[in-house]
């Protein structure tokens, strides 16, 4: 019986709900995790339980910063279209592996892409698959999955990292697009996964979310907090916050000239991107039509995640109607995944 | 004796790993289970042998909605020439002797043994002048952003077919010279002094073959293949109106013509995400289209689509931009589609699946016209500008990109019968 100790998890948003509560009953079981909610708000709410995860093994391949991590086996859930899907933990699931990708040079996260691993011991493949993007309150984005692995040991873990899906524009334009590998090792042992720090939150349910995680070795994972251009309006859709910012010019590497339209969708209290929708924009002045068309989803250093386009003209007063198709694909931890959804669009005047 | 009896039990378990584990070993498992029945014979005379090594269609079985039932056991010898430089006429010789030997010794159907040879742009790099210019073989590289398989330079790669596990096994060990007699005919010729074997591949397809070997990795255990999937994704695919005929891939003109050429990848699949963590409904909606899973389209595994082509005949090529941004989802048989030209497909799968190295495998063997032909439809396949439109990924909800890596891939040229034999670069 391992006894945890309480990590005191701060609190971020409206309802701020200290850690309290007794927490005995939990102890004495291993990997006890809480079952979902079974009626979650229709917003970002306080998880059931969050976990902290093993020290990260940083290391770089190509143009990218890498880091490995696991932690308990975490249920999640896929997106498609509107709909999710639960992805429930297995018995003899033994981590939930997880890995985060930045552009070295910029520090610029890179949420979307492909990142396979391939596991192995003694020249044998344990575990293989491509991870899902993700994105978790206190891991912010990320690719991960359930494993089962073979035992306790050390594996050679083979990471192999594809260019991101979105456009990338700024310094990241000139960013080689082919895949790179990395192999590391993975100390793996069934007791480091329960001495990982575990907590129950009392209140689960209520709006807010989980503090993100310090993680001093990895860049930021936040959207940057001062967005070079105008911001010319802000939204919140089906509680993602949608900041509209006007550029003079796009960032580099985007073809074009004239004023850029961009869209950075964000959840809304830890500001983690929110990648993998679509959207349309439409400039009205007066009675004209002065742009329609896609916002592409864009990365950029200065701007990082963002739906963005060319527009041939932006004047005050111009109302900018923003329609999403898609709400973000991306999957979502607990706490996540019944916000981000329903998003229909907003107008914001310049 | 009962079903589940050990000795039955132990006897099908040899069955099924046979033909992957090869050898006379592998062979005599064979024989002792599939039991007595005869293998109908070849032919004395060979002058009416097709002009084309891959006309298989005239042979093959046909279901009741007229697709081709493709045979249903696999070796695939990747061979390198032991010579230095061009062959020599007497190697061309007993290569040919070879292969006629097999082709006297089983009848040319999926009851006796099918196969091709084939030969890869290395293999015509040891001749001092060029490849006939009427045939695009290219070198094979890496056709997508995320992928980076190895390439396959084998001078030549054989494919052994059949229904009968026991022919491709004693096909190969009489090529191998393991053997005096081929289904009772002498063995006259083999291709032992004159090509060592680089690598072996197996494989299966059919209902009932993909389930009864499920248990290897990339597929979770609880066995979730359908009994009578023929592939390990759970789906049909190789329906009559989604394959190119054998002359749309025959060369047309030229030395090589009644050729034509062939890509092979071997591909790991991925599948434990595809059957534990994905629904009905996104399975066929990321291996046929997002409307076919919306409207409960396809029953089962697929045999209510009869012939297929319903995909592009319900407009869903056209739709994949709309989809990709607002369903957020694309289908894989709706990108192929789009690489098709007046209709038709380009490429004519003759791909299965494979448990070598105990993972869940998939020998993607193609043959088209052209290399290019192939290039393009995987291009269209890889809907790399319908992530950048729009909410699907590179991979998530990208049609079936997800659960798959290709590891190795060769392309080659399926010479025409008369020059199946180590044959000249320009002849």
């Amino acid at each position: 019986m391992h006894r945890r100790t309480l990590l005191r998890i701060g609190v971020v948003g409206a309802a701020a709900t200290p850690l309290a509560g007794c927490l005995d009953d939990l102890f004495g079981e291993t990997n006890r995790v809480p079952d979902r909610l079974s009626d979650p708000p229709d917003a970002v709410y306080l998880p059931t339980h969050v976990d902290d995860h093993t020290s990260p093994i940083v290391t770089e391949t190509g143009p990218y910063g890498v880091a490995v991590m696991y932690t308990y086996p975490h249920y999640f859930w896929l997106v498609t279209g509107r709909d999710t899907r639960f992805v429930e933990i297995k018995s003899d699931h033994d981590i939930h592996l997880m890995a985060t990708v930045w552009d070295a040079a910029t520090g610029t996260v890179l949420p979307t892409g492909s990142l396979d691993v391939s596991i192995a011991r003694d020249g044998e493949t344990v575990a293989e698959r491509s991870l899902w993007p993700m994105v978790s309150q206190r891991m912010g984005p990320h690719f991960g999955d359930n494993l089962t692995l073979d035992g306790d040991g050390t594996y050679e873990a083979t990471i192999t990292v594809g260019h991101p899906d979105s456009r990338l524009a700024g310094d990241l334009a000139d960013r080689p697009g082919d895949s790179t590998s990395v192999t590391v090792d993975l100390e793996y042992a069934a007791s480091t996964v329960d001495d990982l720090e575990f907590d129950v939150f009392d209140d689960p349910g209520q709006p807010g979310a989980a503090e993100a995680m310090a993680m001093p070795m990895l860049p930021e994972l936040s959207a940057p907090e001062a967005l070079s251009g105008d911001t010319l309006g802000e939204a919140r859709l089906d509680d993602a916050a949608a900041e509209v910012v006007g550029l003079d010019e796009p960032p580099p590497g985007v073809e074009g000239t004239g004023p850029y339209l961009a869209v950075v969708l964000t959840t809304p209290y830890n500001r983690f991107p929110l990648p993998m929708a679509s959207m349309t924009a439409t400039v009205r002045r007066e009675d004209d039509t002065v742009f329609d068309g896609p916002l592409v989803e864009t990365l950029s250093p200065e701007l990082g995640s963002h739906y963005g386009a060319i527009v041939d003209d932006l004047d005050g007063g111009d109302a900018v109607d923003v329609v999403v198709e898609a709400p973000p694909q991306i999957a979502r931890h607990e706490g996540y995944e019944t916000a981000f959804l329903e998003m229909d669009g907003f107008t914001v005047t310049v | 004796m009962a079903d589940d009896d050990p000795v039955t039990v132990s006897r099908r378990g040899v069955l099924r790993t046979a033909v992957s584990v090869g050898g006379l070993a592998g062979l005599a498992a064979c024989l002792e289970e599939e039991g007595d029945a005869p293998v109908p014979i070849g032919p004395d005379d060979l002058s009416g042998m097709p002009a084309r090594q891959f006309a298989w269609n005239d042979v093959l079985r046909v279901d009741d909605h007229g697709n081709r039932v493709a045979p249903r056991h696999r070796v695939l010898l990747l061979l390198e020439y032991l010579g230095e430089g061009p062959p020599t006429p007497a190697d061309r010789d007993e290569t040919e002797s070879a292969l006629r030997t097999l082709e006297r010794a089983y009848e040319r159907s999926p009851e006796g043994l099918l196969f091709t040879v084939s030969y890869s742009p290395a293999y015509f790099d040891r001749f001092p002048d060029d490849l006939d210019d009427g045939v695009d073989l290219p070198e094979p590289e890496a056709l997508a952003p995320f992928e980076s398989p190895d390439p396959d330079r084998p001078d030549a790669v054989v494919h052994l077919a059949s229904d009968r596990a026991s022919v491709v096994l004693e096909a190969e060990e009489a090529l191998r010279g393991s053997l005096d007699e081929a289904n009772g005919r002498d063995v006259e010729a083999t291709l032992d002094g004159i090509f060592r074997v680089a690598d072996r591949r197996t494989g299966f397809v059919g209902a009932g073959l993909p389930a009864d070997r499920q248990d290897v990795r990339g597929l979770p255990d609880s066995a979730p293949v359908p009994e009578d999937a023929p592939m390990f994704m759970g789906f049909k695919s190789d329906f009559r109106r989604n394959q190119a005929s054998e002359d749309r891939v025959a060369i047309r003109d030229g030395p090589f013509a009644d050729g034509t050429t062939q890509q092979l990848s071997r591909i790991r699949l991925h599948l434990d995400q595809w059957y534990e963590q994905d629904d009905r409904h996104h399975r066929v909606a990321t291996m046929f289209c997002p409307a076919h899973a919306e409207e409960g389209f396809v029953d089962g595994v697929g045999d209510n689509l009869e012939a297929g082509g319903q995909v592009a005949d319900r407009g869903c090529p056209e739709r994949a931009e709309a989809d990709a941004r607002e369903r957020g989802v694309v289908g894989h048989s709706q990108k192929t589609a789009a690489a098709r030209v007046d209709g038709d497909s380009r490429l004519l799968r003759r791909d299965f699946n494979s448990t070598d190295g105990d993972r869940a495998t998939l020998h993607f063997l193609s043959l088209q016209r052209t290399i290019a032909d192939f290039v393009e439809t995987r291009e269209a396949m890889n809907g790399t500008d319908l992530a950048s439109a729009g909410a699907v990924g590179r991979r998530t909800n990208n049609g079936i990109l997800q659960y798959m890596t290709v590891e190795r891939r060769g392309n080659y040229l399926l010479p025409p019968r008369s020059l199946r034999s180590l044959p000249p670069a320009n002849p």
